[in-house]
């Protein structure tokens, strides 16, 4: 009998431990934050875990309408279809902007181009230029990367940087922005974007203008000093019945340590 | 008993962590083919959805066997009843995307099943064009692309049921017929337009264990234009649209009958000029009806402090033949064998919708009215006539409703509604049972599960 008592505690004790878990799920351009963010407050709090799953704006979103996630990470604001699902969903959430993620343009790095205008850019990804000697590099076809409609950055990009205009059939949809990384990194005419965070030595880094004159690294300084003009805030959507589990989580990364782990991993602190 | 422990012991270990595994096989290098292979599969199902609703409701009339149109009429000596309104379940697969990440193929089935019987309410193929994706053709029974309210999920619809005059011209919702969109793909800046048209055998989709087979050459044509927008803040979206339906069916019998005014000056029916004898003709070679609809439709969303606020109007007029005691649409396999009667109609519908903040609970307000006859109104109508002419009827009065509720969202899956429909029909003096308002009001309480 103690030993069935034994049982039955230690599976209780079991599913308790379930309880204290966190999910979150969405943004892969959030994912490194929300990731580094976990592991340092999961360090400081025995007993707490918080699994981060990537996968896109949009899946984020959808996991919380269909209850599978504790926190949506976005790169984007929450669409009004998206709004009436929940609202229909009897779901209510909240939205706090956890930091601010500059978009970098990147290129292979044999790739001669270093300066590129919003103009030009529109042209490259709507398929009007498919040469870089069009914009001043060598005579080789450009490969354009993007990433799939279910992402938030995808969405950003197409509004802030394309004006609103579509994607060239051409373009190569790719599933998570590593595999952008990957993919720009080998192919010696590819041309992407990524959140800067994600950016690494086997990439090269484009100079954006808005105005055809001035042209800016995405760098966090110049993101904050507001010279760089691709920027936007990275969201955290919770259901508020799941706001006082998710909290002592999400006060970590809005407090000064938490600000600090965002510069580190290469986003714009909100402090 | 040892057994039993050692189960639990087992059990309670899988559930911590799966620890047992971790330690007997080399995980790590079995994870990325294992994951490889469940997307696989994932994919597979992916494609292969099921879902459904079930509504369950009380209902409480005014009156015994009254006639609302809130379910459908009471049994004479009932005012109360439990029943199953709606018991869905749709399969629907949805092929592989393609290199442009275009689903060129769906399939669509879906059935009804209530206390009433098993009716096939959706089966219809869907192709899209595998180039642009701009164009799909769906052909089989499905929804008639007219206005909003009626392709509209009675899922997702706030009030339990459509109005009255989207009952009347449009029984069923469904018809059999061949349609094609064009739409750009969700990418596409233009995707906010949509454009249906499609030609429809006309006779509608008849309730459990009807047939559903045409019984007359016309073929309809129904269209529909429609657009929808956001703001750039995605805060507010509406959406407008504007439709035509263009058809009629055979007609079996020899009187035809159409409004008109007699030497006093009252208004009724006038035989129309008989130019054959029906008996006397082919089946082939018989004439048809006009039956001629436009309507106009309009949705506007606004997210706000207050709740997600939703209004919606939709108005349609146009000209109705049918028959003497009714004026709704087809919707059986079999022709009209009354004299046809043909009536210029309007109606509308409109909406008011507002969530309370981001809580569950939502109210409900609706206002419709449907008039089967322009032509006459008030005392005009059931006034005797001369010249031959065939006095107005009950069928002919205007009836306004005003329904109102409060839904509470349990969770995602589950709705409760409570509604109460207030309905006014027009008056007469000169129509016996109808110098005063039906006592046709009912309250409906209802309980929806959707998966």
């Amino acid at each position: 009998m103690k030993k069935i008592i034994l049982a039955v505690v230690m599976m209780g004790s079991a599913i308790f431990t379930n309880a204290q878990k966190i999910v979150i799920k969405g943004s892969d351009t959030v994912l490194p934050l929300a990731q580094k963010e976990a592991e340092v407050f999961m360090k400081k709090n025995a007993g707490k875990s918080v699994t981060v799953i990537g996968g896109g704006s949009g899946v984020g979103i959808s996991a919380l309408l269909d209850n599978s996630t504790d926190i949506a990470m976005s790169s984007r604001k929450i669409k009004m279809d998206e709004r009436m699902k929940l609202q229909d969903a009897g779901r209510a959430y909240k939205e706090v902007i956890i930091a601010n993620d500059a978009l970098s343009v990147i290129v292979n790095p044999g790739n001669k181009v270093s300066n590129l205008t919003r103009a030009q850019l529109e042209g490259i990804f709507t398929g009007k230029i498919k040469n870089w000697k069009e914009v001043g590099g060598d005579d080789l076809q450009i490969v354009v990367y993007s990433r799939e409609t279910s992402s938030g950055t995808y969405e950003f990009f197409k509004e802030h940087v394309m004006n609103r205009k579509n994607y060239a059939s051409s373009v190569l949809n790719m599933p998570a922005t590593g595999a952008i990384i990957q993919s720009v990194s080998q192919t010696k005419g590819a041309i992407g974007y990524v959140g800067l965070a994600y950016v690494t030595k086997e990439v090269k880094d484009i100079a954006v203008s808005y105005d055809g004159k001035t042209f800016v690294l995405a760098t966090i300084e110049n993101a904050k000093n507001k010279t760089y003009p691709v920027v936007r805030p990275l969201y955290f959507y919770y259901p508020t019945s799941k706001e006082a589990a998710i909290k002592p989580y999400l006060d970590f990364i809005m407090s000064t340590e938490g600000q600090k782990i965002v510069d580190q991993v290469g986003y714009i602190g909100l402090k | 008993m040892k057994k039993q422990i050692l189960g639990l012991l087992l059990m309670t270990g899988l559930m911590s962590n799966g620890s047992i595994y971790a330690q007997e096989v080399p995980v790590e290098d079995t994870i990325p083919a294992t994951v490889a292979i469940i997307r696989q599969e994932l994919d597979v199902l992916k494609r292969i959805k099921v879902t459904g609703y079930l509504q369950t409701q009380f209902q409480y009339g005014d009156s015994t066997g009254s006639a609302v149109y809130s379910g459908g009429a009471f049994g004479a000596g009932i005012d109360k009843r439990f029943m199953i309104r709606r018991g869905r379940v749709k399969f629907q697969y949805d092929a592989p995307l393609n290199d442009k990440g275009i689903s060129t193929s769906q399939y669509v089935l879906q059935f009804d099943v209530t206390e009433k019987g098993l009716t096939i309410k959706d089966a219809y193929a869907k192709l899209t064009d595998k180039w642009i994706g701009w164009f799909s053709l769906t052909a089989g029974m499905q929804n008639r692309p007219f206005g909003f309210e009626i392709p509209y999920s009675s899922s997702l619809r706030e009030s339990p049921e459509r109005g009255r005059m989207s009952q009347i011209l449009f029984p069923g919702e469904r018809d059999l017929g061949a349609m094609i969109t064009i739409q750009g793909p969700k990418t596409s800046n233009w995707n906010w337009l949509k454009l249906e048209a499609g030609l429809f055998n006309g006779n509608g989709a008849p309730g459990a264990g009807a047939s559903v087979a045409d019984f007359d050459k016309q073929k309809d044509f129904i269209g529909h234009i429609s657009a929808i927008r956001n703001n750039k803040s995605e805060t507010v979206k509406y959406g407008l649209g504007v439709s035509y339906y263009s058809g009629g069916y055979r007609i079996d019998v020899d009187s035809i009958y159409n409004i008109s005014t007699d030497a006093a000056g009252n208004m009724g029916y006038m035989l129309a000029n008989i130019t054959h004898t029906i008996d006397l003709i082919g089946i082939g070679t018989r004439e048809y009806t006009k039956r001629q609809y436009i309507g106009a439709d309009g949705q506007l969303n606004i997210d706000w402090k207050p709740g997600m606020t939703v209004l919606r109007a939709e108005y349609i007029q146009g000209e109705q033949p049918a028959s003497r005691s009714s004026s709704a649409s087809p919707n059986s396999n079999q022709a009209i064998t009354s004299n046809l009667y043909n009536r210029n109609f309007n109606g509308a519908y409109f909406y008011f919708l507002q969530s309370i903040m981001q809580s569950p609970w939502q109210v409900i307000a609706k206002y419709d009215w449907y008039d089967p006859n322009t032509d006459v109104t008030g005392n005009e109508i059931g006034t005797t006539v001369v010249n031959g002419l065939v006095k107005t009827n009950a069928t002919d009065l205007k009836y306004t409703t005003i329904g109102l509720g409060l839904a509470y969202r349990w969770d995602a899956n589950v709705k409760l509604t409570a509604y109460y429909d207030m309905v006014t029909n027009e008056t007469s003096n000169k129509l016996s049972g109808y110098t005063k308002d039906l006592k046709d009001n009912s309250f409906t309480l209802r309980m929806q599960v959707k998966f």
